[in-house]
């Protein structure tokens, strides 16, 4: 039940969505699935006065062009990525992350765009009740934050937690965003301001409105894991996502993506250990120590009760089973 | 940002939000209601229609009691607002007896004790039903992970995946003799 009352209507297409979100004068917000958005309102931490509904929008459906892009309409439900067969094949970091959000219901009403903008997380933040008290933090306009009291001024450490942006991120994928001004496409990279008070660099009214994977050559690899403690329907722990490509001799490295999700205000590029690991030979020593290396490089915040070394040692010892399991795939193949 | 506990939509909006038509058809009957946009599909089914089989545990996605088929998918009617579904095909734990006699899956499901408190069952039948309707014969790795959305915490969950593996003609035996007794 929500306890508070709002306008809704439903879009019937993307432009008239943005539009509206101009036109209308009360603070609005897009609704897509409402798997992130719904159980926020219900505990009042977001009161929209009015939702535009995104789910009457005519899906298109998700295409390979020639140069072996996917390309995803933003729209599309969690449930269709993660089972289609065009999606495995051609961007199979994509459908693997998918697979992992959540459970199987709320993947059948989440979709792709939805995921990527969700809020940040933090136990003390997303813990509120009907019956509990519960003072507002930074993150809703109070003056302190209170897991963290030491932190200065408007410092959050909320968590951003979507098993798939660090897919993307690893998979060098981009976005197409819808503003007033028409659609602009940019590396995913850029969506993410690092900041837990304002997470994403959209701005009011514009919306993800497609997902681009470029190809995987027949010279790459992927690796994904996320962490959890009961293995579903979990928010992850620590999420590891990498691509790296190999050399004709199929076991050097000739450059390679690292992302990490769910420990920090957005998904982050480990950009030290990529570096070292261009030019190596992969196997079990190395990968250890770039391993090593990314847990060092890594500077997760404590969240939902896991301390900093916990989270670096789950992240040294995942990331490299990830690798390990990459370059044997790819090694296989 | 977020929104402060202070902040109300009432002051903003100029008018209450006008109750609207919404147009169901829950296990194969028609259902009109007029509900203002706030309201749950979950709150629709139970309070509205009075099928209370659809259970309410945790209102906030987690648990999956309140799991139905919309349109033969698994949703949960807890985080759907009953607008979103407006001229959509809703099934409930109700719709799978006939004329008092309960399904072959329910069947199942008393049979291997897979109900103990019996809150969770209507949401795990129903996501049950959504996985078989497409995967006739799951395995357990696939029931496992097309019931993680549902919690139960009576059973232990192996009886319920033993459940489905008996209704799927996989190899688990019925524990009840037919005239039903143990
Ligand atoms: C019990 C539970 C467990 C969960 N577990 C996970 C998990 O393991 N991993 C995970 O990643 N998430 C998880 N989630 C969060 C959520 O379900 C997913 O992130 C989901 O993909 C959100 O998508 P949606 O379409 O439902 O988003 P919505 O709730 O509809 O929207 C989320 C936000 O994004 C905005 N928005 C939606 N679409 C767009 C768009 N195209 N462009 C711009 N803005 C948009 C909305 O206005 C809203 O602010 C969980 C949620 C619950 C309730
Ligand atoms: S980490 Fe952010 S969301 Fe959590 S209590 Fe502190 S300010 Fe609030
Ligand atoms: S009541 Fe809907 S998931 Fe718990
Ligand atoms: S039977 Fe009691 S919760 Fe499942």
């Amino acid at each position: 039940m929500i306890l508070f009352e709002f306008e809704h209507e439903n879009a019937t297409s993307a432009e008239e969505a943005v539009t509206r979100l101009h036109e209308i004068e009360t603070e609005t917000r897009f609704l897509a699935g409402g798997t992130d958005l719904i159980p926020n309102m219900r505990i009042g931490i977001a009161k929209p006065a009015h939702l535009v509904g995104l789910g009457r929008i005519l899906r298109e459906p998700m295409t390979v062009d020639g140069e072996g892009w996917l390309k995803v309409d933003a729209l599309t439900r969690l449930a269709e990525i993660e089972h289609s067969d065009l999606v495995t094949s051609a961007a199979p970091l994509l459908a693997a992350s998918a697979h992992t959000v959540a459970g199987n219901q709320i993947r059948q009403r989440a979709t792709l765009g939805g995921n990527l903008c969700q809020e940040t997380r933090c136990l003390y933040l997303n813990q509120k009740h009907d019956f509990q008290f519960v003072e507002p933090c930074y993150k809703r306009g109070g003056d302190c934050c209170y897991p963290f009291p030491k932190n200065k001024k408007e410092v959050c450490w909320s968590v951003y937690m979507s098993d798939i942006a660090p897919a993307l991120m690893a998979a060098g994928a981009e976005v197409t965003v819808l503003g007033a001004g028409g659609p602009v496409r940019m590396s995913i990279d850029h969506l993410f301001s690092g900041d837990g008070l304002r997470p994403l660099t959209l701005n009011l009214g514009e919306m993800i409105r497609y997902v681009h994977v470029p190809p995987m050559g027949k010279d790459s690899a992927w690796g994904y894991h996320k962490s959890t403690v009961r293995g579903g329907l979990e928010f992850g722990m620590a999420v590891m996502a990498l691509t790296f490509r190999l050399d004709a001799d199929r076991e050097s490295c000739k450059d390679a993506r690292i992302a990490i999700g769910a420990v920090n205000e957005g998904p982050v590029r480990l950009s030290k250990t990529e570096a070292a690991m261009q030019g190596q030979r992969l196997n079990k020593k190395s990968l250890t120590e770039l391993a090593e290396m990314a847990s060092a490089e890594v500077n997760p915040l404590p969240h939902h009760g896991f301390s900093k070394p916990h989270l670096r040692d789950n992240i040294r010892v995942y990331l490299r089973r990830a690798m390990e399991a990459a370059l044997a795939r790819a090694q296989q193949a | 940002m977020l929104d402060s506990p202070e902040k109300t939509t009432s002051s903003v909006l100029r008018a209450r939000p006008k109750p609207r038509l919404v147009t169901l058809s829950i296990n194969g009957e028609p259902h009109e209601v007029v509900v203002r946009p706030h309201i749950m599909l979950l709150e629709v089914i139970r309070d509205h229609v009075g099928l209370t089989g659809t259970k309410d545990g945790c209102e906030s996605g987690t648990c999956g009691a309140c799991t139905v088929l919309l349109d033969g998918k698994p949703v949960l009617a807890c985080i759907t607002l009953a607008v979103e579904c407006d001229g959509m095909n809703v099934q409930t734990i109700e719709g799978l007896s006939e004329g008092g006699q309960l399904s072959d899956l329910q069947e199942a499901f008393l049979d291997q004790a897979a109900t103990q408190c019996g809150f969770c069952t209507p949401g795990v039948i129903m996501s049950s039903k959504a996985l078989l309707d497409s995967n006739p014969k799951p395995t357990v790795p696939e029931i496992k992970k097309a019931l993680e959305g549902n919690l139960c915490r009576c059973t232990g969950y192996n009886s319920i995946v033993d459940a489905i593996l008996q209704y799927s003609g996989q190899g688990v035996k019925p524990l009840m003799r037919k005239d039903g007794a143990p």
